[in-house]
């Protein structure tokens, strides 16, 4: 550093310094930025922005959304654990968030963030998953799929966003409570996947609720069993796992997450305004437009769950194992 | 047909609305846009005007993003033909003949040409998407993915036609592509290949980045060691327009290009991308002239620019039919409808009649604002050729490296567009043409999952090509074997047209 940038910086440090230490109450005090770890329009962002959107009125400063897409979500989550826990840049996450650093561990790769560098916020919605098969298939019931892939194991397929994704975990933990082997066909995203089911290339699929309501609607995929604890108010006539005695639940949510070492007190701000958002009628309205509930938990409960949630996801993974 | 007039009626009253032409005008602009900046293309530019959207109501949404969508096929040729840097990927095509067209002066008869080619290929998209979509939306799920790794086998038996340089150097440019494609996470084992640790090389590398870097950069590093010399610079005004003789040689490969590209952009996929290569090798096949090709054949822009136009068209086809997104930029569309309350899907025509009809409607009147946008501008970008190399080039350098950060909001990505800006400088100086390398890269990512999914669907059964359950994959390999075979009947004759071409351009 020069003389004059060494003066510069002196005198600014001199100003700051003089400031009131309020500094930390009045967060926020300039423009906030949410992470969407996904593409434009995926599960995180169609999430992120009706809450950015509300949000900005309740905490006074605007609201960015900086999509961060790449490796299936890892490169979001990873910019957002590296930055300043300072209160701007937040992440939103979805389920898979967990599975990450089990994927590394697996692979003996150097783990890049672990759920532990992250601190929960709030979360805003949970679907549970459906497991739908192609209308072309003659099960009508899970137990029939069941007994068929009994009588021929390693014949049937599923297709998946990916390998040790959001779709693919809920299945592999089916597979294991159901003690059946069926044939993953991964795919590159969840339309894709969708596709690949509806053209009978793929007979299984586990989806999220609001992916597969159109198809499900239309006849193209019959729902034979839900991943959630309560039947889904969209789908009322079909059975949730538990009914059918596999203990499973699996949901896709979405939730809020800060870099670890964040202050206290800028996470209190962002649980109120979290907390008011959630309840605001614009949000639930947008929320119902993408076929969701409103399935909201603030910090303690969403911690809890979210414990529990990554002990089943990194349960699925090393279930998965190494392909 | 009554039922389908009626609904266009119906589709016809929404998209003359003021509002909705308004913002059918807007999109059609900001594609037109997107086109021409580097680097920017129609699934950056929708991504980023998502959010304005969410104000909107439905059908003026749709009809805004899809405009940018079909809009930036017309605009992706204009820097292809006059600086020889593609304003999107599916213009990497345009980028050979195009600017060869413009070297000779006919920078305005290419852009014309191209205008046209996009305003025929969009419309007769339209009207086959009015009056077929359910039983062609059949057709696309019976693509799955061992037909598709059949038309990728197609693809690459073509890219010996490619290119205008020699076979070998063809090849060579191909394989390295090939290769740079199979960069990224192992989509069947997570295994992540020769990505040093850099998480966002796990998705593989952009085409976009290679593309603008190849061809852009390294053009624009080129530059300072020519004499320029180019009187192209300053065409006049009596010779913008094509003359008959390049209007009568446009006139077949604009049909078979709006054909072939509407067929190709109904499977999923990078399809623009696809059907403009496709495009330009069955031209160059089918040509008289093929010497021709690579220095300014008019049907080398007439064809590709029309399968990229028929190929987004032809996309919309499963969006709206089924309600399952072909690529990227139709997930986007289609999340932007979801947004609004309407799940995209196959009861989407019953159960919102006036979204949909007034959407195609929509098409019909944004290629007739496309075209009379595009048209008159023709003889106002050629004049950007005035503007002196010193001022324009880093002008445009910032435009990309701009535009490929935004795809992605990626610094690898820009990383990536720099390296390949120098490789392309070297590439020039050696006398290799990029464009085969463009479309490895494009192919071997595609090719390797679609061929792994398909031996997992059969169980590791290669029969699953040739069986009669998959008569279109078979029917397709068949093609391909019918070219090979012709291909070495006719060097065993020695009679192999390509040995009348000159060694280099």
């Amino acid at each position: 550093m020069d003389r004059r940038g060494f003066l510069a910086g002196s005198a600014a440090a001199a100003v700051l310094g003089t400031l009131p230490a309020a500094g930390q109450d009045s967060y926020p005090s300039h423009a906030i930025t949410f992470i969407n770890p996904f593409p434009p329009g995926g599960a995180a962002d169609v999430v992120a922005r009706p809450l950015a959107a509300v949000m900005e009125p309740l905490l006074k400063q605007p609201i960015a959304i900086e999509t961060k897409a790449g490796a299936a979500g890892a490169v979001g989550a990873q910019f957002a654990a590296a930055a300043k826990p300072d209160g701007y840049t937040i992440l939103i996450h979805i389920v898979s968030i967990s599975g990450f650093a089990e994927v590394d561990r697996l692979y003996g790769r150097p783990v890049k963030f672990t759920n532990a560098d992250f601190i929960p916020i709030a979360r805003f919605i949970a679907d549970p998953m459906v497991l739908i098969v192609n209308d072309q298939q003659p099960f009508k019931t899970l137990k029939e799929l069941v007994d068929a892939a009994k009588a021929k194991p390693n014949e049937l397929i599923f297709s998946s966003s990916g390998l040790h994704g959001a779709l693919h975990l809920p299945t592999a933990l089916f597979m294991r409570a159901a003690g059946i082997q069926l044939r993953h066909l991964p795919t590159n995203g969840g339309g894709p996947a969708l596709t690949a089911l509806i053209g009978n290339n793929a007979q299984v699929l586990c989806s999220s609720i609001a992916a597969a309501s159109p198809q499900i609607k239309a006849g193209k995929a019959r729902p034979l069993a839900c991943f959630g604890a309560k039947r889904a108010p969209a789908l009322p006539q079909v059975p949730t796992l538990k009914e059918l005695g596999f203990n499973i639940e699996f949901y896709l949510w979405v939730g809020m997450f800060a870099p670890k070492g964040t202050p206290s007190a800028v996470i209190t701000v962002l649980r109120e305004a979290s907390r008011k958002a959630a309840a605001d009628d614009t949000f639930v309205q947008a929320m119902n437009n993408i076929g969701q509930e409103v399935a909201y938990l603030d910090q303690a409960e969403f911690r809890a769950f979210w414990e529990a949630d990554a002990k089943r996801v990194e349960e699925a993974v090393r279930q998965i194992g190494k392909v | 047909m009554e039922a389908i007039v009626d609904n266009l009626i119906v589709g016809f009253s929404v998209a003359f609305q003021p509002g909705v032409l308004l913002y059918a005008f807007l999109g059609c602009l900001v594609g037109t846009l997107v086109g021409i900046l580097p680097g920017i293309g129609p699934l950056a530019g929708i991504s980023i005007l998502l959010p304005a959207t969410y104000g909107l109501d439905a059908t003026k949404a749709i009809v805004m993003l899809a405009g940018i969508y079909y809009g930036s096929q017309y605009g992706g040729s204009t820097t292809s033909i006059l600086m020889r840097i593609p304003g999107e990927a599916a213009s990497v095509m345009t980028c050979i003949d195009g600017h060869a067209m413009a070297r000779k002066g006919r920078a305005g008869a290419a852009l014309a040409i191209a205008a046209v080619g996009s305003f025929v290929a969009g419309t007769f998209g339209v009207v086959l998407l009015t009056v077929v979509a359910p039983p062609l939306a059949d057709f696309a799920l019976r693509f799955g993915p061992p037909e598709y790794s059949a038309l990728l086998v197609l693809g690459l038996v073509f890219l010996a036609y490619m290119s205008s340089t020699s076979l070998m150097r063809t090849l060579l440019m191909a394989a390295a592509g090939l290769l740079l494609g199979c960069i990224g996470i192992d989509v069947m084992t997570g295994h992540f290949r020769y990505s040093f640790d850099i998480k966002e090389l796990g998705d593989g590398i952009g085409i976009v980045p290679v593309a603008v870097g190849l061809f852009g950069l390294g053009e624009i590093l080129s530059t300072p060691a020519k004499t320029v010399t180019d009187k192209v610079a300053a065409p006049r005004l009596s010779e913008l327009m094509p003359n008959r003789e390049e209007w009568r040689q446009s006139a077949a490969p604009i049909a078979r290009g709006s054909v072939l590209g509407f067929l190709v952009g109904i499977v999923p996929g990078s399809a623009h991308i696809i059907a403009s290569f496709l495009s330009y090798a069955v031209e160059k096949r089918v040509s008289k002239t093929p010497e021709e090709f690579g220095k300014g054949a008019v049907a080398g822009v007439a064809g590709p620019e029309s399968a990229n136009n028929a190929a987004s068209t032809g996309a919309f086809v499963p969006m709206l039919a089924l309600g399952l997104p072909t690529g990227p930029v139709t997930a986007v569309l289609m999340a932007a409808l979801l947004i609004k309350g309407i799940a995209p899907g196959p009861q989407l025509v019953t159960e919102h009649p006036q979204v949909f009809w007034g959407f195609i409607a929509s098409m019909y009147v944004g290629n007739l604002m496309l075209l009379a946008l595009n048209l008159p501008l023709v003889g106002l970008f050629v004049s950007v050729l005035r503007i002196p190399y010193a001022y324009l080039y880093p002008l445009i350098i910032v435009l990309c490296i701009v535009g490929v950060y935004l795809v992605n909001n990626s610094i690898v990505d820009v990383w990536i567009m720099l390296i390949m800006g120098v490789v392309g400088y070297f590439l020039r100086k050696l006398e290799f043409d990029p464009a085969p390398l463009v479309l490895g890269l494009v192919i071997a990512p595609t090719f390797e999952l679609s061929l792994r999914q398909s031996l997992v669907m059969s169980n590791g059964n290669w029969a699953i090509f040739f069986s009669g359950q998959r008569p279109i994959a078979a029917a397709l390999f068949a093609v391909s074997g019918a070219l090979l075979a012709l291909a070495a009947l006719s060097w065993l004759s020695r009679k192999d047209w390509r040995r009348g071409l000159p060694e280099e351009s």
